[in-house]
């Protein structure tokens, strides 16, 4: 090869950080002297630094298809024998190739930011700010994580990307669904120290940035559901959810966001919470880089942890940076950003929303000690703990109970004050919509607390959600005399907000349900069955028929056919197997599920299979209503798509940039 | 202002009410990490607790029941040495001298898991003149 691929690579990297550097500092000149040609030369910056992070990505995925072992990460991450999506999604299998991820997504979004935003006083800081971030990613890639080091002499074939990763295609999707929404979320950020650095507090940044956020959000979400689904498949115990502290660094930052996303919309309409709103999202940002640290760094072992190296102090500091600096700032800007205005009663939209970020900052900060706290421990008395699965579920579930609870009545209530006329008949029917529901589940033989309450609940949200949409029909259907699907469809066009966050509810409730029974009823057992024989299990009947073994050049895969019957009838037959991807040899429990509406039947094989071989053991699990989880996460994501579409046309004419910021000013 | 005093003071309960109610749960979800011998040296501690007991599996202490899915196998650090009874098969890689860490509690001497974990690292090689570096074998089995 006459260009080494590693070279370019290498000094695209260096590039993309001068690149970076350049835009920051110049434009930090520029929009504090006001230089018109310093803010247009960091804007046109920031799209070549672009550029330049594209060179960078498809140098490296070039090396890792054409098996360019040269390349360090290629050498130490890929195989020859990985089918090519494998090769693809290896950019991201490990920690230099997820960095370098990173800072190109966010490079892609500073470029867009700065193409597409609108000119105003913010848009140079928030492009510097961007920058800066981008600089610090692109510091650790080409400093302290290079992916690009060339190998004097390379190996003839890699080990490949760590089995569990490559077991699933869903490992295709998550972690990009994550950065997208870690990246979405800087935008805001951006914008918010913008607004404090050139002290306009007002709605403007929210306003400007409420696509940007609730796409960050949307990408978020889906990454957590996605990323749930992918343990489930893969991990082989059933479940999707286990208080790892990978998981918990990933919700926290969703749960700050969420708060965000509700609060903004009260400094919209009522110009409060403003230092919430400015604190939320700089959590939000802080919180996601923490995360990275903890996850990155070793500190806290974990399934998912790439092992250590500069890169975790790295994070760290930037971290520490990161929150001195926006607190530090929020702090010397506070009498322009606190709120003069008193809430006029909390009986109010406001003061629900202002019950979210009560209930989401809580939860947020259970999240945050348990997972600290193992850390705490082992510096103060040196003794090694783990935060176990209970402390979360009994800290959060009183709380996710409330967050359901606030979400069926907040939305009904007015801004300002709810009348008291109104808001008693309205509770009255969320109230039978709870008895009702909560009755039937008691009947029908639900008699844990937890799942008899959330469905309860359930039928309260549904009950909300009908008193919301007849809210909003009925005076229009009068009014046009028009059939009421006519009016639905003309009132979900013009209000695409409104109806998103309706579907998004919606499908929060489904989730909830979901999560409640399938934890909360679960069956969890280790079987054996002797090959030809059978046992019986839950009203299944599971018959190990034959052991299978299936070769192609990536892996060997060797498991069990057990077929599941109900009532003399086969429904499916199951492939629960072992899957060895060379490289370590290691061989990797695949679960086969049978999936229905009503509950899972997940097989996971727990012996190994040889010739010899005379009976498997499996881990059963069945847990009921699971599969409404990622059905759920699929409403609120077209709920999430749903807001977004179309929303420039309408929403500007009311909060309309300018207005706002004079009102502020 | 009547107003302003209601409202912190509730604020205060609450947060009252919460930190207690996040005290009594770290309390009885901690699990502890320990070696046999850390565990004899405080066993009285750990009474009724769930632990992560961590060690080397003793050779010829091997046995599985595979009509009960009974496995039973001696964890020890060299120092300290307890009987294990799990409920499953022998996981992949689970051999004689190589590291392990079982969730579960103890019951009548015997510690019972209920999750058994292989950890197949090479950084911790059992040294042959039966002196047990017991920081480094912690250590690679975290």
């Amino acid at each position: 090869m006459q260009l080494e691929l590693g070279v370019v690579g290498g000094a695209a990297a260096f590039l993309a950080f001068a690149v970076a550097l350049y835009g920051a500092v110049v434009g930090s000149v520029g929009a504090a002297r006001r230089d018109a040609r310093l803010i247009t030369s960091a804007r046109l910056s920031a799209v070549a630094g672009f550029l330049v992070a594209t060179v960078a990505v498809v140098v490296m995925e070039a090396a890792l298809l054409t098996d360019d072992f040269a390349v360090s990460y290629v050498a130490q991450h890929s195989r020859v024998a990985s089918p090519v999506w494998v090769k693809v999604v290896t950019l991201w299998a490990a920690l230099e190739g997820s960095i370098l991820l990173w800072a190109w997504l966010l490079s892609g979004y500073t470029a867009l930011v700065a193409a597409l935003a609108p000119l105003n006083p913010l848009r140079p800081w928030a492009i510097a700010v961007m920058q800066g971030v981008q600089t610090f990613f692109f510091f650790v890639l080409a400093f302290l994580a290079n992916p690009f080091k060339v190998l004097p002499n390379p190996p003839l074939d890699g080990p490949g990307p760590n089995e569990l990763l490559q077991n699933h295609w869903m490992m295709a999707v998550h972690p990009l669904l994550m950065y997208l929404g870690f990246v979405g979320l800087t935008v805001p950020f951006a914008y918010a120290l913008a607004a404090l650095i050139t002290r306009r507090p007002g709605a403007e940044w929210m306003v400007m940035t409420r696509g940007w956020t609730l796409t960050g959000w949307g990408f978020l979400s889906a990454a957590i559901v996605a990323g749930g689904w992918w343990s489930y498949e893969v991990l082989g115990w059933g479940g999707y959810w286990a208080w790892d502290p990978v998981e918990n660094v990933s919700l926290m930052p969703w749960l700050t966001a969420t708060a965000f996303v509700h609060s903004v919309q009260v400094q919209e309409r009522r110009h409060m919470l403003k230092p919430w709103n400015v604190m939320l999202i700089l959590l939000t940002f802080a919180l996601s880089i923490l995360g990275t640290f903890l996850t990155r760094s070793g500190v806290i072992s974990s399934v998912h942890a790439f092992g250590s190296g500069p890169v975790g102090p790295a994070f760290l500091a930037f971290f520490v940076l990161v929150v001195l600096f926006s607190f530090g700032l929020l702090a010397t800007r506070w009498e322009e950003v606190r709120d003069r205005a008193e809430l006029d009663s909390l009986v109010s939209r406001e003061g629900g929303m202002l019950g979210v970020n009560v209930l989401f900052l809580a939860l947020t900060f259970a999240v945050l000690l348990g997972t600290l706290f193992p850390l705490i421990v082992e510096a103060i008395s040196g003794d090694r703990v783990t935060v176990g699965p209970p402390f979360f579920d009994q800290v959060t579930s009183p709380l996710w109970l409330l967050v359901l609870a606030l979400m069926g009545i907040g939305p009904l209530l007015p801004w300002r004050k709810a009348e008291e006329q109104s808001l008693r008949r309205n509770l009255a029917w969320l109230l039978a919509g709870f008895v009702v529901a909560g009755g039937l589940a008691w009947l029908l033989g639900v008699r844990k607390v937890y799942p008899a309450l959330t469905v309860g609940l359930a039928g309260y949200n549904l009950v909300s959600l009908g008193l919301l949409l007849s809210g909003a029909l009925v005076p229009r259907m009068r009014l046009a005399q028009r059939p009421a699907l006519q009016v639905l469809r003309s009132y979900a066009h013009e209000n695409r907000r409104r109806v998103g966050s309706m579907i998004v509810h919606f499908a929060v409730v489904v989730i909830a349900v979901g999560v409640t029974f399938s934890s909360g009823y679960r069956v969890d057992e280790q079987v054996r069955i002797d090959l030809g024989g059978s046992v019986g299990f839950e009203g299944y009947t599971l018959a190990a028929t034959d052991l299978f073994v299936d070769r192609t050049p990536q892996r060997l895969s060797a498991g069990a056919l057990v077929e599941v019957s109900r009532d003399g009838r086969l429904i499916k037959t199951l492939r629960p197997r072992l899957n060895v991807f060379g490289g370590t040899g290691r061989a990797i429990p695949t679960p086969d599920v049978l999936y229905t509406p009503w509950h899972d039947v997940y097989l996971s094989l727990n012996s190994t299979v040889g010739p010899d071989t005379t009976f498997v053991v499996l881990r059963v699990v069945k847990s009921p209503l699971v599969t409404w989880i990622w059905v759920g996460g699929a409403i609120l994501v077209l709920g999430t798509a749903y807001a977004l579409g179309g929303a420039p046309r309408r929403v500007p004419a009311r909060a309309a940039v300018p207005a706002a910021a004079a009102r502020e000013a | 202002m009547r107003k302003k005093v209601l409202y912190a003071v509730l604020g205060v309960a609450v947060l009252a009410a919460a930190g207690l109610m996040i005290a009594r749960a770290l309390q009885t979800s901690l699990v502890y990490f320990v070696l046999p011998s850390e565990y004899a040296r405080d066993a009285a501690s750990f009474e009724g607790r769930r632990i992560r007991l961590a060690g080397l599996v003793e050779p010829g202490s091997v046995s599985f029941d595979d009509a009960q899915l009974q496995l039973t196998f001696n964890v020890t650090d060299a120092i300290e040495t307890y009987p294990v009874t799990y409920r499953g098969a022998p996981p992949d890689l689970f051999q004689e001298n190589g590291g392990v860490v079982i969730e579960g509690r103890f019951e009548g001497g015997v510690f019972v898991g209920d999750n058994l974990l292989v950890k197949h690292s090479n950084d911790y090689h059992p040294p042959e003149d039966g002196q047990v570096d017991v920081e480094a074998l912690k250590e690679s089995l975290r």
